[in-house]
């Protein structure tokens, strides 16, 4: 098997340097993503009709859900058929792909766009795979958001937002007094990772979540940190109503929508069920970081670049990979999909609040990237089923299962 | 306790306390049945804002077909906005071929090991109830590559035929049970005539069997325009069935989802199936009365 | 006496596409998957052998345990489930009532219907806030508790409701045309007999349709293994694992965990299990068919 899979490798390399990129090849591309939503499309779009404006060919190759789109984006790889474009998470994820030679590097675009000034630094570090740049980000997702409904605040009695956990708990025993859900929750392990990895980051601080999830530090300082984030997200148990298991986030963005419920943590993708809804920032509802945040949790999507044999959809590829960083498209990206762009110089003028603060923190390097982009697949998966098990555990002990999360990293 | 009719019998006249109960439970059952189809139906109705309150079972405020509309041919999936309109030809053209040839295949799997038997049968068919026995994602990897060797990824022709492959253990059970229950003598006298293997089958086996045709090419077409892996992984970017369409609908991880136009596209796709039950429910029994019944 | 000297060569020709099928794909397939289970396989298949590495990983996998667990009650109440209920809706349809054939279409369509949205239904249908204890509450009985699916311990019953909904009415028709084959002298006798007509179903019909129930036994145990839909779409192997199933398992690991290795022990031992399982049932009912042919 590993032997053919060098030939296709070899095959694919071949024929790609012996097809020189005629600048006469019209651009096309077949770009796979998983954004098939009303404003995920609508955001995909934008990238779209930049780069038919640039004279590129675009064909969309859409595939809902991350496991599906994975498993066609491998399968095809395997045929030796891939797409020229692909959506795919910064980080760790792509490291094996860029192992095999698979993917195609985009230095010389990435250098002539001077990618590495614009790019915060960790993010830079993110596309990069020994020494060469992979990936062309298209923008970043803030996770250590808490959504709330200005309404319930209201009824409840509580006043403007807590700032430390202590004063977010009496806002919620409030709201619970008032007869309203505190906590719209799904009970989905993606979702309570995200939780629990913003609630780390408040009590780990930058330094300390970073040293845990990279360096995998399992000093006493760390222990404690992780048991301290699981006695808060024990705690939470309370503040949740019982149908929270599996249900969906954006049903539980549901609840926020309509007063049912006070406070959601989720990543601000929300804002498009917001959005959706007709709720408008600032009046119906707010955005705040999770209480005691020194920065935010991230994620960032972009394209990665199979190696394709095709002249015309390498010249897709490269066209592609600039449109995707080009200034004005990531702003408007953003504003479709209610994510941040990556980069740090572009107009802020257009950005809502909390995409507005988001990109503060990126510029001023406070954030952390989410397990996604720093741990393997296979340990951002057990890290799911490890806060899975403790939140749906109540007897759990917080310090034995502090133990237990460093087993993720064997 | 009276004794009840035979159904063969006369109808009985008057409602007991049996009868009654009896179509107690029948409507009980029915209710159960038809819940979710109602809770869909209902749902598709409904506008989002009623859907966020939450009120699964309760009847829409207004009726707002909107969703359908949207649901054939304005969804989107990534930048295209066409609803599950394109995947309806992929479906067909996919799973017709797939029900006819195994089907055919499988008519003559039954036919042969059941009548004929030759060096081998037992094995072959513990073989095919063993693979039957095993989850689809196990065979992805190593049929991706054997597809694409045979250059016959990314095509129609490749994922029927992944589907005849999945369908054989089925189609084989079904056939074989059926024949079994053939008396040998018809066989044995067609022999006696000179008939060989493929002329019984063709003049006397498969005229006979056509009710049986009828279940398996029913259960077949269910499985097979139901499928979403295969058709996913096996038929590329250009032939995607209708169900890859309605999981684009219907799955979106992070963006925000119209449940009742996820609803009606559900209920699309599912209605050529369903087409199919209501109107071959007779065929359906008669096949089954004629063949699968025996062990 | 069948001919046992001339084995037609055209029949073994026309079994040989299946053979193939049978040997490239099934046996190949699975001996490929054994290969690579003693790899340290990721995304793609590697020629690292680790010995039994991935398999000591498996089973110190809760996830994994329980997934084993899962399919094996599931199963059972989803076969049994299914043939029980499918028997008694029978057995009422066979009392001659009206509408036979729409009862009929109601019980069936379910079979028509993929559970990429239909869990999402159960889903909604079976949670506290939203739906049947919701509205029974609503309804005026404050007390009415139906919370199984968000109880770790409970979860794994609903999606048998789920299953045993989807499948009662494949074996309904089945044994209601079994039903209708039996022949009137045995109903006549029993009655003059003066046995209840719930005991001529379940001692004079029930056996006869032996068989039958058995072949449809087969079929549903063939969906069994592979379930996969159905759990992603209802509970999402969730709590915590208490509906994951090995085909999910090995699904998450192939893909979006990037782990070939772990995923393919995985199919071996379910394979393993199945096969161990289900011999020695079709070897016996091979025999009982070979016997009954023999006696022809």
């Amino acid at each position: 098997m590993k032997n053919t899979m060098k030939l296709l490798v070899v095959g694919a390399a071949l024929a790609a340097a012996s097809a020189p990129a005629h600048a006469e090849d019209k651009a096309k591309a077949e770009v796979m993503t998983s954004w098939t939503s009303g404003s995920e499309a609508a955001a995909l779009d934008v990238i779209k009709r930049e780069f038919e404006k640039r004279g590129g060919v675009w064909k969309d190759s859409s595939i809902a859900g991350f496991g599906a789109a994975d498993a066609a984006f491998q399968n095809r790889l395997v045929a030796g058929d891939p797409p020229a474009a692909k959506q795919a998470v910064l980080g760790l994820a792509n490291a094996d792909f860029v192992g095999q030679g698979l993917l195609r590097p985009i230095d010389d675009i990435a250098k002539a766009g001077k990618w590495a000034e614009v790019l915060p630094k960790s993010i830079h570090d993110l596309i990069t795979y020994n020494g060469q740049v992979y990936l062309s980000p298209t923008g970043a997702h803030g996770e250590s958001w808490v959504f709330y409904s200005k309404d319930a605040f209201a009824k409840a009695g509580v006043n403007g937002e807590p700032k430390n956990w202590d004063e977010f708990f009496a806002s919620l025993d409030k709201l619970k007094a008032a007869g309203i859900q505190p906590v719209a929750w799904g009970g989905q392990s993606w979702q309570e990772s995200k939780v629990f990895n913003m609630i780390l980051l408040t009590q780990a601080g930058m330094d300390g979540f970073l040293k845990i999830y990279v360096d995998k530090d399992k000093s006493d300082a760390s222990v404690k940190s992780v048991t301290k984030t699981l006695n808060i997200l024990g705690k939470l148990r309370a503040y949740v109503d019982e149908g929270a298991a599996g249900r969906n986030w954006n049903d539980a963005t549901a609840m926020v929508i309509t007063g049912k419920a006070g406070v959601q943590f989720m990543g601000d993708w929300a804002k498009g069920e917001f959005v959706a809804a007709g709720k408008e920032l600032g009046k119906d509802y707010g955005c705040m970081l999770a209480p005691q945040s020194p920065g935010m949790v991230y994620v960032a999507d972009s394209f990665s670049f199979p190696k394709i044999a095709d002249a015309a959809s390498q010249n897709g590829q490269a066209l592609l990979a600039e449109v995707a960083m080009d200034p004005a498209v990531q702003v408007a990206f953003s504003l479709k999909k209610g994510s941040v762009p990556i980069r740090t110089d572009v107009d802020k003028s257009k950005l809502d609040i909390c995409a507005r603060k988001g990109l503060e923190l990126m510029g001023a390097g406070r954030i952390v990237p989410d397990q996604a982009l720093i741990l393997s697949p296979q340990q951002a998966g057990a890290l799911n089923d490890f806060v899975d098990e403790f939140w749906s555990n109540p007897s759990e002990n917080s310090a034995a299962a502090a133990e237990k999360f460093f087993a993720i990293f064997e | 306790m009276t004794t009840l009719a035979h159904p063969r019998g006369a109808k009985p006249s008057r409602l007991s306390v049996g009868r009654i109960g009896l179509y107690a439970f029948l409507i009980l059952s029915a209710l159960f049945f038809l819940l979710p189809l109602y809770t869909m139906l209902v749902t598709s109705l409904k506008s989002m804002d009623e859907i966020r309150q939450g009120h699964v079972f309760a009847l829409p405020d207004t009726l707002d077909f909107s969703a359908w509309k949207t649901a054939w041919s304005g969804a989107c999936m990534g930048t295209q906005c066409l609803g599950v309109r394109i995947g309806f030809w992929n479906s067909v053209k996919i799973t017709v071929p797939a029900v006819v040839i195994s089907v055919s295949i499988g008519a003559i799997n039954g036919y042969a090991l059941s009548l004929w038997r030759p060096k081998g049968s037992n094995l072959l068919f513990g073989l095919l109830m063993a693979g039957g026995l095993i989850p689809y994602q196990i065979f992805l990897y190593p049929l991706v590559r054997l597809l694409a060797d045979l250059s016959l990824y990314n095509s129609v022709a490749g994922v029927v035929l992944v589907h005849v492959i999945f369908g054989l253990p089925l189609v084989t059970l079904l056939f074989r049970n059926y024949f079994v229950a053939i008396p040998e003598e018809l066989c044995k006298a067609a022999r006696v005539d000179g008939a060989g293997f493929w002329r019984i089958f063709l003049e006397i086996m498969l005229p006979m069997s056509v009710p049986m045709v009828m279940v398996a090419s029913i259960f077949q077409f269910t499985g097979i325009w139901n499928d979403f892996l295969i058709g996913l992984v096996f038929a590329g970017r250009d032939n995607l069935p209708m169900t890859v369409q309605l999981n684009n609908i219907v799955n979106t991880t992070m963006g925000e989802r119209t449940y009742n136009m996820n609803m009606a596209a559900t209920i699309l796709t599912a209605v050529v199936p369903l087409a199919i039950y209501f109107f071959s429910g007779r065929w359906f029994l008669r096949g089954v009365a004629a063949g699968a019944v025996k062990g | 006496m069948r001919a046992k000297r001339r084995r037609s060569l055209a029949a073994t020709f026309a079994l040989l596409p299946t053979w193939i099928a049978a040997i490239l794909v099934y046996i190949g397939t699975m001996i490929w998957s054994v290969r690579l289970s003693f790899t340290d396989s990721t995304i793609f298949p590697s020629s690292n052998y680790v010995g039994f590495a991935q398999y000591a990983r498996l089973f110190k996998n809760s996830r994994w345990l329980a997934s084993l667990e899962n399919v094996l009650i599931f199963g059972v109440l989803y076969v049994g489930g299914c043939l029980a209920l499918g028997f008694v809706l029978a057995a009422a349809l066979d009392r001659k009532v009206r509408f036979e054939s729409m009862f009929r279409t109601i019980f069936l369509y379910p079979y028509a219907m993929s559970f990429v949205v239909t869990g999402l239904i159960w889903q909604w249908m079976l949670n506290p806030t939203l739906g049947i204890q919701a509205t029974v509450r609503a309804l005026g009985w404050q007390g009415f508790v139906f919370d199984w699916i968000v109880n770790r311990d409970m979860a794994i019953y609903t999606v048998v409701f789920a299953g045993v909904w989807q499948g009662a009415g494949l074996v309904m028709v089945i044994a209601l045309a079994g039903m209708r084959g039996i022949g009137e002298e045995q109903w006549k006798a029993a009655q003059i007999d003066g046995i209840p007509v719930w005991r001529i179903y379940l001692s004079i019909i029930l056996p006869q349709l032996g068989p039958a129930l058995a072949a449809s036994g087969m079929l549903l145990s063939m969906g069994v293994i592979k379930t996969y839909d159905l759990i992603v779409a209802q509970t999402g192997g969730g709590p915590g694992y208490s509906t994951e199933v090995p085909a999910k398992f090995i699904m998450d690991n192939l893909f979006e965990r990037q782990n070939l290795g772990l995923a393919s022990a995985g199919a071996t031992v379910l394979v393993l299990s199945v096969v161990m399982a289900v011999a020695p049932f079709r070897y016996a009912l091979a025999m009982r068919a070979g016997r009954m042919g023999a006696h022809r």
